[in-house]
């Protein structure tokens, strides 16, 4: 209530005004209450269509529904008028369309393999994309940590662990024979590795000492070793001349995106909002660099896209944070661009149940779910299916009926993830297709 | 790429609600800081009128599901919280026609409100059941007034436009409202009484 109000109320009501004021203050909707309504209202604003007019609901589907009566009987009266009338052959029945898991399959369509590393074991589909099967298990490796593909798509990249000292492997796409890229990196436990666009260095960050960053030529017989003044806390991405990296770290002082140029070796805050270690990812053109920020002064995580050149900004969607210091946040992670650049796709919650994963069209169309108790989606390289992880199973989405109704087609369980040889985790759990 | 370090602010924090509402058509965020600014004020109106958090929590959700279909149809004709005020009023009304047995006041001390201790809740939920059935007593229009004037924060203005009296006619509802409930309910005596 406003002060001035209470000042014109008379003094023997005052002490009911001011229980009542009290009252008032007490009588709190729970953070948890306001939060899920938020995200409740915008998911409804994000899926429905403009409200219209009462005369515009009916007429236009009228409309066209008479244009399209009048259509079909068109049609149907200029066939029969130049085609003579075929009786079916007897026993010939008509030919079904083809399912998109048959399609899949069948690799018409989102061609594969699909990697996936879950319970510290890396995994590659088969042919048909009906199983996982453990890369080389003849090779020790030790615990894997991650894999990356090379640019080219030929050779997935695999980081090990082997008693506290990490190492590089690659394999063919069977995923039949493993070799060493580098056999130790000498900087301890190894977390992840991420090639630059050229395919000629890869960039690799250790756990136990990650104020370095160490770079292995293609050959994998040199490494440089970048020390720095700042701590890696999430996987690097090369600049697209590869001049660079950017990557989530903290120093003393503050936390948030840098970026390194190799040459000196200068970490740089570049934004201090973001704050995951895979929610930054750079368009397949290198012209714009996509990120989740978390801004608690406003209570918004905003999923941004900035355009390198122009230094122009937009925001393809937000979620609702909490504003109080200390809460806890939704992570967001799998932060990645469909090949043509025209979709972003990530996941987004706490935990594994209440992770989401979320399509957000680069054209501003509107953030849509697609997908919920779900994680590490990765967009095919054709940019037809969504793969991700729910229940340590891989399912399928087809995006061309998401794009035009996403709760239209159920999505495909294509496999059961394999046990791996340690506790899988969904925060490492990583799925990509082959790029 | 040191361009990045550039990071504007949404501009809809600074806008004013009916500006705010004319984004909200084609803008859900700006729906969202609406939301954010008088979520508090709707919860209140209706814990104030039912007694239960959890009544009050579905009947905030159906006042904001509503106003997000509905936000077209704000003309701007008078301020934002009063035309949401009347979508509340008429969620209340629908509740209230189909209302089901109350959880009788014993039960409270076994609904902890959320995050709080239970001794706080329970203590928490018998204010505010002592509060809603003080307001039962008196009159509909006084209780109404002192529900949009301290519960949801409304001027004497915005409370007038909601009930469509003069704002005289709101102070007066205000002044007799708190008047009765200190000469003719229990509430006068549990404020001595802290």
């Amino acid at each position: 209530m406003n002060k001035d109000l209470l000042d014109q109320i008379p003094a023997e009501e005052q002490p009911v005004a001011s229980k009542l004021n009290s009252l008032a203050e007490e009588m709190q909707p729970s953070q948890a209450f306001q939060w899920d309504l938020e995200n409740q209202l915008m998911d409804k604003a994000t899926t429905s269509r403009p409200v219209q007019g009462w005369f515009k609901k009916i007429m236009i589907p009228l409309g066209w529904g008479i244009v399209a009566i009048g259509g079909v009987l068109l049609l149907n009266w200029t066939i029969r008028s130049f085609i003579p009338q075929i009786p079916p052959a007897a026993g010939v029945t008509p030919t079904q369309e083809v399912s998109f898991a048959e399609s899949v399959r069948a690799g018409d369509i989102c061609p594969g393999p699909l990697a996936v590393v879950h319970g510290f074991t890396v995994f590659l589909s088969n042919p048909e994309k009906t199983e996982f099967t453990a890369v080389d298990t003849g090779t020790p490796m030790g615990e894997m940590r991650s894999f990356t593909w090379s640019p080219d798509g030929k050779q997935l990249t695999i980081v090990g662990n082997t008693m506290g000292s990490g190492h590089v492997l690659v394999t063919d796409l069977a995923g039949g024979q493993v070799e060493y890229l580098l056999s130790n990196s000498g900087v301890g436990y190894l977390m992840d590795a991420v090639w630059s666009r050229d395919g000629k260095q890869l960039a690799m960050w250790s756990s136990q000492n990650n104020q370095v960053l160490s770079v292995l030529n293609a050959e994998g017989t040199d490494v440089v070793k970048k020390q720095l003044d700042v701590y890696i806390q999430g996987t690097p991405q090369f600049l697209p001349d590869g001049s660079g990296v950017i990557f989530y770290g903290a120093d003393s002082t503050s936390a948030g995106l840098f970026q390194m140029m190799l040459e000196d070796s200068e970490a740089i805050l570049i934004n201090p909002l973001v704050r995951d270690g895979s929610a930054y990812a750079f368009s397949p053109d290198a012209s714009s660099l996509a990120y989740m920020e978390y801004d608690q002064d406003t209570g918004e995580a905003r999923l941004t896209v900035e355009n390198l050149a122009t230094g122009g900004r937009s925001v393809l969607g937000m979620f609702p944070i909490p504003k109080t210091p200390g809460s806890s946040l939704p992570d967001t992670a799998n932060l990645s661009w469909s090949a043509d650049g025209k979709s972003l796709v990530f996941d987004f919650g706490r935990l594994a149940t209440d992770r989401a994963i979320y399509l957000a069209p680069t054209d501003g169309t509107g953030m849509i779910k697609v997908a919920e108790a779900a994680y590490a989606p990765s967009i095919s390289a054709d940019g037809k299916c969504l793969a991700y992880i729910s229940d340590r199973q891989v399912f399928l989405m087809d995006l061309s009926a998401i794009a035009s109704d996403p709760t239209a087609q159920p999505p495909v369980l294509l496999a059961d993830l394999p046990t791996g040889s340690g506790i899988p985790n969904v925060k490492q759990d990583k799925l990509q297709w082959k790029p | 790429m040191t361009t990045l370090m550039t990071l504007p602010k949404t501009g809809y924090s600074s806008m004013d609600d009916a500006h705010l509402a004319q984004h909200a058509r084609t803008d859900p965020q700006a729906f969202a800081e609406l939301y954010r600014r008088h979520v508090r004020s709707i919860y209140r109106y209706h814990l104030a009128h039912t007694g239960d958090s959890k009544d009050a929590e579905d009947l905030t959700s159906q006042t904001f599901m509503a106003a997000l279909e509905g936000i077209r149809s704000f003309r701007g004709t008078g301020p934002y919280i009063t035309w949401l005020i009347g979508i509340a009023s008429r969620k209340r009304a629908l509740f209230f026609r189909g209302k089901k047995p109350q959880v009788p006041l014993d039960a409270a001390l076994h609904l902890p409100y959320q995050g709080l201790p239970t001794d706080k809740a329970a203590a928490r939920r018998i204010r505010v059941e002592q509060l809603v059935r003080a307001l039962s007593t008196i009159s509909q229009d006084r209780a109404e007034a002192i529900i949009l004037c301290f519960f949801s924060e409304l001027s004497t203005k915005e409370a007038a436009l909601v009930l469509r009296k003069s704002e005289t006619s709101i102070r007066m509802l205000l002044s007799r409202g708190l008047h009765d409930l200190r000469t003719r309910t229990s509430f006068a005596l549990e404020v001595e009484d802290e």
